[in-house]
């Protein structure tokens, strides 16, 4: 092993966008790589790019990719030297970070035991009060509904009810009364089972108007720990995020400087290296934050961050990981310009967000200076239900934060999804809300403005005369239908219907 | 031509070089500048202004973009109103997936709200509840089924 190249062979223990980043990432090191896949995605994006591919099992995630035993025996097989897990699945599940240990292979991450402190939610608080970080009040541990209706009552509706492994809102439910709360229990257990492959929840009070701020932090094996910054995540739909920027255009330098040693303390707190990100929660009014909690991983949202501060999170990852020391300190970093991140997701804005399926019938990314595409699909593919959503991440930097909206929305403009329903218009009408351009927008926002009207669900309104036009011309411009008799006797070379022809060899 | 795209009659004919193309009494003149299949592209004068489309066909349904707005059109036959089946009566699946839990059968009387189904997509969880206070007459769905958007799920007694 050189230094500069950490590892041999990596397998990635995830797919989408994500396994194809850490691919990239991987390449441009000189390790090969490793796929795995599900029937379902036997001809993705990520298996054709790895160096090699193996098939986990079934499309269902707990046959797959949260298999444990399959994916360790798929590492062992190809003789990788190193697992990354991405984000989701088994990201921050500590038993697969300590079954890859054991069967002698390096877990791209922090240590199963920083895992273990910040995924239990007992062992964290205790720890972040004791490394002087602030909390959200709430209660851990509990079994029976009895325990719950008595800590929602002592804590005070709203609550919310989340996956204790949880991260990316799987799992979570606001309980506004008692009898929201059984079912709730219940749905957030089988979804937290299903995401993470751990079922425990606990319930805290729920904050609603106030914004979620998460301060990425980076440290190696040899105690140094720095963090890069805040991202302000607080356009969100069903808990989860779909559009992120740093910086926060909330935070003055000196909280800034105040929430990042938070996150610093936080980390070392738990002996943290590798990739991390601290969520907090923030009360515009008052500028006060609390630690929600630690996602352990590489975060969807990383891009950001890596445009704002100019370092590669993914190699970086890696080259810790194989316990090179991160030859930064705190004063090495500022934050230049600005980035904005759209979860392009397929789901229906005016059918409640739910998700959209079928066949990518065109897929063109947008391309531009300052514009990065992180995405797992190509024109043709399938998009199923097995999985999550997220279709692609469009990422913009631009010198400030006005630039870079423009930059977003003329990206947006040109991002071309058909066959599948997409939240593209329902952004581009986020980044044109006056209260977006003040930085006013809350957790809660984009519900309360669906519900008050202040922000329309997208409907359909009827199609207007070129909408039409196109649709009928392109029958005939692209198929060659032969129904148009009057066109067939056309002899003009420049005729339209005759370039067609053209176009189809 | 007529071609019908769900309730609106667009009436388009080639005059020359280019397309005439008209709907409830607006009339205007069409140019062809360009067409790239792969891309679904084409480039067109309309009136004068050019206009970018992206077209994507799957069988009757066509996918729309123009300046960023994407709009899915359905050809259909003639101009008559989109036929979507009545489900006031019953309850239909709001997205694609799989069914996760059957919570009632035929015969069982529910009360609004109640949770007669879960669903399941993409990790995500949703419930199928009552619209109001009925008897449950026939439950199409079973435990594992996968269903598509809009297929009936449960349908009540009237």
């Amino acid at each position: 092993m050189t230094s500069s190249q950490p590892f041999t062979k990596i397998l990635i223990a995830n797919r989408g966008e994500i396994a194809i980043r850490i691919i990239r990432a991987c390449r441009e090191l000189g390790i090969k790589t490793v796929a795995v896949y599900s029937t379902a995605d036997k001809d993705s994006l990520h298996v054709q790019l790895a160096d090699e591919a193996i098939l986990l099992g079934d499309a269902a995630p707990k046959e797959s990719y949260l298999n444990v035993d399959k994916l360790i025996a798929a590492a062992t097989q190809t003789q990788a030297d190193a697992i990354h897990p991405g984000y989701g699945f088994l990201s921050e599940n500590a038993s697969f970070a300590a079954a890859v240990e054991s069967a002698g292979l390096t877990f791209i991450g922090p240590s199963a035991d920083s895992i273990r402190a910040m995924g239990d939610k007992a062992e964290s608080k205790i720890a972040m009060k004791k490394a002087g970080v602030p909390t959200v009040p709430g209660f851990e541990g509990l079994e029976t509904e009895e325990e719950y209706r008595k800590a929602a009552k002592k804590i005070g509706y709203p609550v919310l009810i989340k996956a204790s492994a949880g991260g990316g809102g799987k799992g979570m439910r606001v309980v506004n009364e008692e009898g929201e709360l059984a079912e709730a229990i219940e749905g957030a257990r089988r979804e937290a089972l299903n995401s993470f492959g751990d079922e425990r929840l606990l319930i805290e009070k729920y904050l609603a108007d106030a914004h979620h701020i998460e301060f990425q932090i980076f440290g190696d094996k040899h105690g140094n720990l720095v963090h890069l910054f805040e991202r302000e995540c607080s356009v969100q739909r069903r808990h989860q995020k779909i559009i992120e920027e740093t910086p926060s255009p909330l935070l003055t330098p000196e909280l800034r400087e105040q929430m990042g040693q938070a996150a610093v303390a936080a980390a070392k707190a738990v002996n943290y290296f590798n990739a991390g990100t601290i969520e907090f929660i923030f009360d515009p009014v008052l500028s006060t934050f609390y630690f929600l909690e630690m996602n352990t991983r590489l975060q969807v949202e990383h891009p950001i961050t890596e445009l704002v501060t100019g370092i590669d999170l993914v190699q970086w990852q890696i080259r810790i990981a194989a316990g090179e020391k991160f030859p930064f300190t705190q004063s090495d970093f500022h934050q230049r310009g600005h980035a904005i991140e759209c979860r392009v997701y397929a789901e229906d804005p005016s059918n409640g967000f739910l998700p959209s399926t079928g066949k990518l019938l065109q897929f063109i990314e947008p391309r531009g200076p300052g514009v990065r595409v992180d995405s797992g699909f190509v024109t043709g593919s399938d998009v199923t239900h097995f999985y999550d959503p997220l279709l692609a991440k469009l990422i913009v930097h631009a010198e400030d934060r006005s630039a870079a909206i423009q930059r977003m929305q003329i990206a947006l403009k040109e991002f071309i999804v058909h066959g599948v329903v997409t939240n593209i218009d329902f952004m581009q009408a986020v980044l044109a809300h006056a209260d977006f351009a003040q930085g006013k927008v809350s957790t809660r926002w984009v519900e309360r403005s669906m519900e008050s009207g202040n922000l329309a669900p997208v409907q359909q309104q009827s199609a207007e005369l070129q909408n039409l036009i196109a649709a009928a011309l392109a029958d005939v411009v692209f198929t060659g239908s032969k129904s148009q008799s009057a066109v067939s006797n056309e002899t003009d070379p420049f005729n339209p219907w005759k370039q067609t022809n053209n176009y189809r060899n | 031509m007529k071609i019908t795209f769900d309730t609106q009659t667009l009436e388009i004919n080639p005059s020359g070089d280019n397309y005439v193309a008209s709907m409830d009494g607006q009339t205007v003149s069409v140019q062809v500048l360009r067409a790239d299949a792969t891309r679904g592209r084409m480039d067109l004068l309309i009136d004068g202004k050019k206009v970018t489309a992206y077209v994507s066909s799957d069988m009757a349904k066509r996918w729309v973009t123009i300046d960023g707005q994407t709009m899915m059109l359905t050809k259909t036959s003639g101009a008559k109103k989109g036929v979507r089946h009545d489900h006031a009566g019953g309850l239909i699946a709001p997205m694609p997936g799989q069914v996760r839990s059957v919570s009632v059968s035929a015969g069982d009387v529910v009360k609004k709200g109640q949770t007669l189904m879960t669903m399941e997509a993409m990790k995500m969880e949703i419930r199928i509840q009552a619209l109001k206070d009925g008897k449950v007459k026939t439950v199409h769905a079973a435990q594992g089924q996968t269903v598509e958007r809009e297929q009936i799920l449960i349908e009540m007694e009237e």
